[in-house]
């Protein structure tokens, strides 16, 4: 199957200690690593104000995950972490097909003023020229 | 982020706020901000950047007063949407 690429984000309860959001983390590693995922990146943002409460909180610990996979270890993960209660939201955001819309536009553009420029010798060319005569 | 850095101002200088009288009371408007430069990837984590297209109240700047193309504003309004649903954005702001 094809390997697509996802940002999941969790926010975590603020009271938790360190060691407990630490531990957590990386059960979640293990899990994508153990359902056949890679994690590309693994990004605590740390402490946050919520635009609005959640579970009456004012503030949330994100944790940010990006992962290498087929879909099927994102199935097991939001399953656990809707279960688990130390986690207020979570949300998955698959990514690469944007990332690769992204790459294209740039490409277009680059190809545009490559374009461009070949028609219309830049200024520097041009003040060169000027000097040369 | 610097890469996100979008052209606010337009020939008639600043972003062209004013007031109009139209029946017996003014009424604040906003004229269309010109060619606004959209990033090739909206990344819905950016909320520095999508706060300039959520007024105070926290709606969704309308395309009218946006000034950017219809593509670009699905894009920016599903960047907020996600945002939102990870209270990084207000629903409503009061």
């Amino acid at each position: 199957m094809a390997i697509r690429t996802y940002e999941v984000m969790y926010i975590v309860n603020p009271e938790t200690d360190g060691d407990k959001i630490e531990k957590l983390n990386e059960a979640v590693s293990k899990l994508i690593e153990k359902e056949g995922g890679e994690v590309v990146r693994l990004d605590n943002v740390g402490i946050r104000t919520l635009a609005y409460p959640i579970q009456k909180k004012t503030e949330g610990h994100y944790v940010l995950f990006e992962i290498n996979g087929t879909g099927q270890e994102i199935l097991e993960l939001e399953r656990r972490m809707r279960v688990n209660d130390l986690i207020l939201r979570y949300v998955t955001v698959r990514v690469d097909e944007d990332r690769k819309a992204a790459d294209k536009r740039m490409a277009k553009r680059e190809a545009k003023a490559e374009k461009r420029a070949k028609f219309r010798p830049s200024a520097e060319t041009t003040e060169a020229q000027a000097e040369a005569q | 982020m610097a890469e996100n850095n979008i052209e606010m101002m337009d020939d008639r200088g600043g972003l062209g706020v004013g007031e109009d009288v139209i029946g017996d009371r003014p009424r604040r408007y906003q004229r269309r901000r010109p060619r606004q430069v959209v990033p090739d990837y909206v990344d819905w984590k950016d909320v520095d950047y999508l706060r300039q297209f959520v007024p105070e109240r926290g709606k969704i700047m309308p395309r009218r007063i946006s000034g950017i193309t219809a593509k670009d504003q699905r894009r920016i309004a599903k960047a907020i949407k996600r945002a939102r649903s990870m209270a990084m954005l207000p629903f409503v702001a009061d």
